[in-house]
């Protein structure tokens, strides 16, 4: 999900929608909109023993 | 006297971007290129319409500070991008008759001024867009 960083697209903290022909890589660019799938970590997990 | 003026102060989105606030100049021009049909056994001149040309201009502020008109403009150069503008910033949000929004898609930005600066002046660029397809909504 895209959301809105910059007030300037939008309500901050609201899904953005890119309107038609949006160049929306150069939005995620300068940080006026943020991929919230890209950012989640991988959660990693270890059978391993504890000593 | 004219009975119906309007002071100029649009609103605009570029690439989806709000810059109403540093803008100051703006421009939204259709020609409809003419094509010379004229022929043999005529005086006159008369021409029929070939392609449209949609064109935007603008004159911003210089900002480089987050969020702002460089930030919006840098990654745009070479690329197609889309233009919003209305007469009023209502028409932008909920266009009607009175302030239609213009959207101008797929309109190319060859350039950009990266530092236009004077002593003692606010910096400020000019943009040109070229082609692209214009729509009108009034709804």
């Amino acid at each position: 999900m895209i959301k809105i960083i910059s007030s300037r697209v939008g309500v901050p903290g609201e899904e953005f929608t890119p309107p038609e022909y949006t160049n929306l890589q150069a939005l995620l660019d300068y940080g006026f909109v943020v991929d919230t799938a890209a950012k989640k970590s991988a959660k990693t997990t270890t059978d391993e023993p504890k000593d | 006297m004219a009975t119906s003026t309007y002071l100029s102060n649009p609103a605009l989105t570029i690439n989806a971007v709000n810059l109403t606030d540093q803008c100051t100049s703006a421009t939204i021009t259709s020609v409809a290129q003419a094509q010379n049909s004229s022929a043999f056994g005529s005086l006159d001149s008369f021409f029929v319409t070939g392609m449209t040309m949609n064109t935007f201009e603008c004159e911003l502020f210089m900002s480089y500070a987050a969020s702002e008109t460089y930030a919006t403009l840098a990654a745009l150069v070479g690329t197609q991008t889309t233009i919003t503008i209305s007469p009023t910033a209502a028409g932008l949000a909920t266009p009607t008759a009175t302030a239609p929004k213009f959207t101008l898609a797929n309109t190319y930005l060859e350039s950009l001024p990266l530092i236009n600066a004077t002593l003692g002046e606010l910096s400020s660029i000019t943009l040109s867009f070229q082609g692209g397809t214009l729509t009108t909504a009034t709804s």
